[in-house]
């Protein structure tokens, strides 16, 4: 394995890409009791349409959640339970662009990565456990669509895409999780689980080098075909609605608000792209910023108040929300302010500050084991060494923030989701 | 491992040194009763402390101090501990290692915690009037914003009902009627009461000499007038309510709420055992309630037991379709039984065992879950340390789990529908 320092950060990273494709990350943690583990596969709830072995498939939407659900089945027991019995804690999830397994524990780490790598690698459905499940995903559904923050976020998508993916709930509907079943599991773990499209990532004090063999002795040599995604054609600059609401039972308004960019693409200068445009939104509206103070001071924010760039497979975004009694009023105040701030330019100290600011937030963040792994894997998907930040936050300058604010923060590329408390009769479906 | 250290009499500080940390933390909590009263008003004074300082008169000034802290931060800390309710300040910050070279942090933030309690603005004397508007406003809004998580509303909404009597019935939040009645006045009589009378505890994690934090911060509570008054022993759960509830609302998912009663607490000696039994049956993915509702029966998406050891409650939720209340009802106490008769696998008991192990274990690896931890079990005087805990929770046998699941008794219903079911 090839072992990286970061004195800067006070890590080190060993790293090795198994003969089969498989590209295992460890990062040592001497003398920590709690081990993580993830295994993380780039396909998403987005990745719907694909090419394998020459042919073109679409599955039903929330069938990379749906998998994830079922992946825990093995034929003749239930590692679920051999993981408990391991005192492991065993979970997944499904995001747009990639889907993730992992576990933590503090003794039988061996045990338990074996287990997680044969479950993740043994497709198991047969018709009765796949209908079993239904009930309970479509559980989840209805809970996801009582919980506003998920209600105005999926609304916001569709407002601002036409064709791409992410207009489509990561859980799917109960309409499309009516078509799942076993063939199209199998499809798609065949598609995008293979050792060459995942990554195993690990946290703790363990030996990298064990990993690896462990790895390797549990996913074979063999590399496997990987599915070609396809996209759909580039979207304009520009969002299909610009306003909607629905009522729902809340205490108070809530809204999102988001901004459509340019997808930014994979390797370091998309990594650029994506911290500068974070920053940028710091200057707009984050917590130090002149904004933030008055429409805090006004009332027409709280401290839910919260934003950021976002960036999924083939799209990308700057959003805000929180609860506000007035959200138009709130995007009016962003949209003016970024006019101004490109007119006016950002002073060198502020900037230096919240550079200072936000590495040591991403240094703090280091302690926790499971930002780490999740970001370490995330960042390794897009082609990026996650704790190479150091360096990129010191080339950023204020033109590059500017210039972001300056393209995006206009209103022709901005959508303003809301969720009304229950008042009148008539409710809007957006 | 942990350094207690007396400050000043009723001022404690606590010190679990740690060089392996990236980020250090501070807390400083100071105790209150849980009580109806005065919980809003606890919960405000926080608030009211973060939006300015006479030195850094608003938000902004304070955001950019803590950014040239290197992004420390300094939060609102309002917990429920048994009986008792903590006001405080939680600080994060960078160990002086990572900051550029000569840079330091740690004495910096006490320094700054100092001023955001010892130097408020003020006007006529007492909270400056904007800053106590604004902030009530925002804490009603957080009160009222548990109806938008209707997990967290229905167990709040459950609790309420089952602990008319107990302390346990007041939203660690305190209710917005409360929060209503504050005003400048008010909260600074208030805080000055606290800052006199109230114990404080002083919890810190990181790679700085305890001694030498402990002088400085007896320098900073040196400056308050101090007349500190012992709070009441914990108190088991007080019967006063109870029966069957039905709320309905606009939801497409019911949530079903059970509270049930053990007078075990965790000042007993059955404590350990108690806890073994919660997590078989209802706690994590290999429990009874998930293993037989959600995965045998597909009647949920979420359920889940909960234990609260100050009190003896324990309660279990589930998020179903209101028509299969009945069934999913039936099963409860089903599986409740089962505990009761005993039928535990090997499987089931080790489980339940490791899963609190593995917690108690990983409690150390973090500077968040280690003030987390042992802050919340020194404030309610918990007697066993993480070490004996763990060696009894190894020891509970499938009696010990069946003898708890006897004491255990149905107590409160309630559920959440939509009004169509």
């Amino acid at each position: 394995m090839i072992m990286t320092e970061y004195p800067r950060l006070g890590e080190r990273v060993c790293r090795a890409t198994l003969e089969n494709g498989l590209d295992v990350l460890v990062v040592p943690r001497p003398g920590a009791t709690k081990k993580l583990a993830y295994l993380v596969t780039d396909m998403g709830s987005i990745h719907r349409r694909f090419r394998l072995e020459g042919k073109e498939h679409t599955v039903p939407a929330g069938s990379a959640h749906y998998l994830e659900h079922k992946l825990f089945d093995l034929p003749d027991r239930d590692v679920t339970a051999q993981l408990a019995q391991l005192g492991a804690s065993v979970n997944a999830f499904t995001s747009y662009d990639m889907t993730a397994y992992y576990f933590s524990c503090t003794e039988h780490f061996r045990e338990c990565l074996d287990l997680l790598l044969e479950f993740v690698f043994t497709p198991y459905f047969t018709e009765e456990t796949v209908e079993k499940e239904r009930g309970i995903i479509g559980q989840e559904i209805d809970m996801n669509m009582d919980a506003p923050e998920s209600v105005v976020f999926e609304q916001l998508m569709e407002m601002m895409y036409r064709g791409h993916e992410i207009r489509t709930p990561i859980l799917g509907t109960a309409q499309t999780i009516g078509q799942i079943c076993p063939e199209s599991l199998i499809l798609c773990h065949r598609a995008f689980y293979g050792p060459d499209n995942m990554v195993l990532c690990v946290v703790g004090d363990v030996d990298p080098a064990e990993v690896a063999d462990l790895a390797l002795s549990r996913t074979g040599r063999e590399k496997r075909p990987v599915a070609e995604k396809l996209c759909p054609a580039p979207e304009e600059m520009t969002c299909p609605a610009a306003y909607k609401t629905r009522q729902m039972e809340v205490a108070m308004p809530t809204f999102q608000l988001g901004f459509k960019c340019e997808p930014i693409g994979k390797g370091p200068e998309a990594v650029r792209q994506e911290l500068a445009a974070d920053l940028a939104a710091e200057a707009l509206f984050g917590e130090s910023s002149a904004l933030y103070l008055e429409l805090y001071q006004q009332g027409l924010i709280d401290q839910s108040f919260g934003g950021g760039f976002e960036s999924v497979d083939g799209c990308a975004l700057l959003t805000c929300g929180g609860d506000s009694m007035d959200p138009a009023q709130v995007r009016d105040r962003i949209l003016a302010r970024a006019e101004e701030l490109c007119r006016e330019g950002l002073p060198e100290e502020e900037l230096l500050r919240m550079k200072r600011s936000a590495m040591g937030r991403r240094i703090r963040d280091l302690d926790s084991f499971d930002s780490t792994c999740f970001r370490l894997c995330a960042y390794h998907l897009t082609g990026f060494d996650y704790f190479d930040f150091p360096a990129i936050y010191e080339s950023l300058k204020a033109e590059d923030l500017l210039a972001f604010l300056g393209r995006v923060v206009r209103r022709e590329r901005c959508s303003l989701s809301v969720i009304e408390p229950l008042g009148n009769k008539e409710e809007k479906h957006g | 491992m942990i350094r207690t250290i007396s400050l000043l009499p009723g001022a404690t500080l606590r010190a679990f040194p740690a060089e392996r940390f990236k980020q250090g933390c501070l807390s400083i909590q100071f105790l209150r009763p849980m009580d109806r009263q005065e919980a809003a008003l606890n919960a405000l004074i926080p608030a009211v402390l973060l939006r300015g300082t006479v030195r850094r008169p608003d938000l902004r000034a304070i955001t950019q101090h803590l950014d040239d802290l290197y992004g420390a931060s300094v939060g609102a800390l309002v917990r429920r501990v048994g009986d008792y309710q903590t006001l405080g300040l939680y600080c994060g910050f960078i160990e002086d290692r990572y900051a550029f070279a000569g840079d330091r942090v740690l004495m910096p933030m006490i320094d700054f915690l100092e001023e955001l309690l010892l130097s408020p603005v003020t006007e006529d004397g007492v909270f400056f009037q904007d800053f106590v508007d604004s902030e009530k406003r925002n804490l009603i809004a957080a009160i009222q914003a548990e109806r938008n998580d209707k997990r967290a509303y229905a167990a709040g909404q459950m609790m309420r009902r089952m602990c008319a009597a107990d302390s346990f019935g007041v939203p660690r939040l305190g209710e917005a009627e409360q929060a209503e009645k504050i005003c400048p006045r008010s909260a600074w009589d208030h805080y000055q009461k606290v800052l006199r009378e109230s114990p404080v505890e002083i919890f810190y994690v990181g790679g700085a000499d305890p001694e030498v934090l402990a002088e400085r911060l007896r320098q900073m509570l040196g400056k308050i007038c101090r007349q500190p008054v012992d709070l009441p022993a914990q108190t088991p759960f007080r019967d006063g309510g109870g029966g069957d509830h039905t709320e309905l609302m606009e939801v497409s998912q019911a949530k079903l709420v059970l509270g049930f009663t053990t007078p075990i607490t965790n000042r007993d000696r059955d404590f350990p055992a108690m806890q073994v039994l919660n997590a078989l049956y209802g706690a994590g993915m290999t429990s009874k309630l998930f293993m037989d509702i959600r995965e045998k029966r597909s009647l949920c998406y979420s359920i889940g037991s909960g234990y609260y050891g100050s009190k003896g409650i324990m309660t279990v939720s589930a998020g179903i379709d209101a028509r299969n209340e009945g069934l999913v009802r039936q099963r409860i106490e089903a599986l409740l039984d089962e505990c009761r008769a005993g039928q535990i696998s090997d499987e089931e008991l080790t489980a339940a065992r490791e899963a609190i192990l593995s917690g108690l274990r990983a409690v150390h690896d973090s500077p968040g879950s280690i003030e987390g931890y042992e802050s919340v079990a020194a404030i309610g005087r918990i007697a066993l340390s993480v070490e004996e805990y763990y060696q009894a929770v190894e020891r509970v046998t499938r009696e010990q789990v069946m003898a708890a699941a006897r004491t255990v008794r149905l107590h409160t219903s309630y559920i959440l529908k939509g009004a169509a079911s």
